[in-house]
């Protein structure tokens, strides 16, 4: 007996090859990636999150102060009374994974985004 | 027929189970150890389990925190502060860890001619405390005081660190020298630490970056490297285990003048070293990533790139123009 590809044959297979991609895509992670945005903490705890697409501005308070400001999808310290105003220093950040930290005021800012490619950056 | 259908179904669901399943990553920042700060990332079934396992990691920096301290006491425990008053009095009984991170700092020292030395606290010493009054009063800002510095540098060798393995003490025999464990302890630490953690997590202390493993959906790391003057990034290093670290001249710094100085000091000059805006080094071990990078700041490109060589290390510079040199293998 010969075996050849019959018609029905070529059916089953695009049928299981169809079906088995709609499961895979069903599963895959969402990559409709939400637009940047930055987590705040103080001493380790989540303060707040901000949409880096909804300009304001914000003072966290605690050993010093630092003024937080967010304008055109840039998150900076813009204003600090710690010494040595590193945080300020640091200036506009719109990248995931970098982040901005006041050592004095136990803050730090760190931008994240669900399209970004940087899990964390150095230097 | 039905068979056939329920063989279909079987099989959809085999292959769909191939897709990779969507876990959230989560991170931990810590600000209390070593005067940096401290970024654990992770994923894991729930936020708990991971909070968890940051919590132990965190635990153990925190005991090497203390550990490596030269400026604080804590209660019960002999750290390098204990063995820096001691010095020239007596030997003094610590921990394993500080007996093994000794004697690697004294072969880091071998392996690079002296340019990364953890027995050079006498100048490291006038550094900090002209940075800290300086950072603290900006209109009094000055650099350490020339003949104190040309003074300390004669108590900067490595021979007055007498490490007894079997007695588990150190002493200084010097009394005039003193531990500073700055350049290493960092990336020491972090290896010690990332070698017990959980996989798939990224481990950073100030900077030295330790990755156990891909990420959760099997992808590896991508480490961003800073470029000092803002915009992208020099390059994107891709891990999936092994070490980054970047040593640069704009981290820890101060202003006298109108003119900036940072805190990576050759052990030649007593000075800050210009050779480089930064320098980022690759290495399956954190410790040495960590002890190269300030070795290769304070090296010369060829010099440099003999010893990365000979460590097995991949290495990119920054120069103060913004040119960019690399090993061979830099990704």
């Amino acid at each position: 007996m010969r075996l050849r590809f019959q018609k029905w044959d070529i059916a089953v297979i695009a049928a299981i090859l169809v079906m088995a991609l709609a499961v895979f895509a069903a599963f895959l992670p969402r990559e409709d990636a939400p637009a940047a945005y930055a987590e705040i903490y103080q001493d380790g705890k989540l303060l707040k999150t901000v949409m880096l697409s909804e300009d304001q501005e914000f003072t966290v308070t605690g050993r010093y102060t630092n003024t937080v400001t967010v304008c055109d999808g840039k998150i900076a310290v813009t204003h600090s009374d710690c010494p040595g105003g590193d945080c300020v220093s640091c200036g506009w950040l719109d990248g995931a994974g970098r982040s901005i930290v006041c050592l004095p005021n136990a803050l730090e800012i760190r931008v994240l985004a669900g399209s970004g490619d940087v899990d964390f950056v150095v230097g | 027929m039905k068979k056939c259908c329920i063989l279909l179904l079987i099989l959809c669901f085999l292959l769909g189970g191939c897709a990779p399943a969507a876990q959230k990553q989560y991170n931990a920042v810590y600000l209390d150890l070593f005067d940096t700060v401290t970024t654990i990332i992770g994923s894991g079934d729930s936020e708990e389990q991971f909070r968890q396992e940051a919590q132990k990691i965190y635990e153990q920096f925190l005991v090497y925190h203390r550990l490596f301290d030269i400026y604080n006491d804590y209660e019960g425990i002999n750290n390098l502060k204990t063995v820096n008053d001691q010095a020239g009095i007596a030997p003094v009984k610590v921990d394993s860890a500080i007996i093994e991170l000794l004697l690697d700092c004294k072969a880091y020292y071998e392996l690079t001619d002296g340019k990364v030395n953890a027995a050079m606290g006498s100048v490291l010493k006038l550094w900090h405390e002209a940075r800290s009054h300086g950072i603290e009063n900006p209109d009094d800002a000055k650099l350490p005081d020339a003949d104190a510095l040309a003074q300390a540098a004669e108590h900067i060798s490595f021979k007055s660190i007498v490490v007894d393995e079997k007695a588990s003490t150190v002493y200084i025999s010097d009394p005039e020298a003193s531990l500073d464990v700055g350049a290493i302890a960092k990336g020491w630490a972090a290896q010690r630490v990332a070698e017990n953690a959980p996989k798939g997590m990224l481990i950073s202390v100030g900077g030295n970056v330790c990755a156990t493993g891909v990420k959760a959906d099997g992808s590896a790391w991508v480490v961003g490297v800073q470029n000092p003057d803002g915009g992208e990034y020099l390059r994107k290093i891709s891990i999936t285990g092994g070490s980054v670290v970047t040593s640069g001249d704009y981290q820890r710094t101060y202003t006298v003048d109108g003119k900036q100085y940072h805190h990576i000091i050759d052990p030649a000059t007593g000075m800050p070293s210009t050779y480089w805006r930064s320098v980022t080094v690759v290495c399956a071990d954190s410790a040495l990533a960590d002890a190269l990078s300030t070795a290769l700041f304070v090296l010369p490109l060829e010099e440099g790139k003999a010893l990365a060589e000979e460590c097995g290390a991949e290495v990119l510079w920054l120069d103060a123009e913004g040119k960019q040199d690399t090993t061979e293998e830099f990704q």
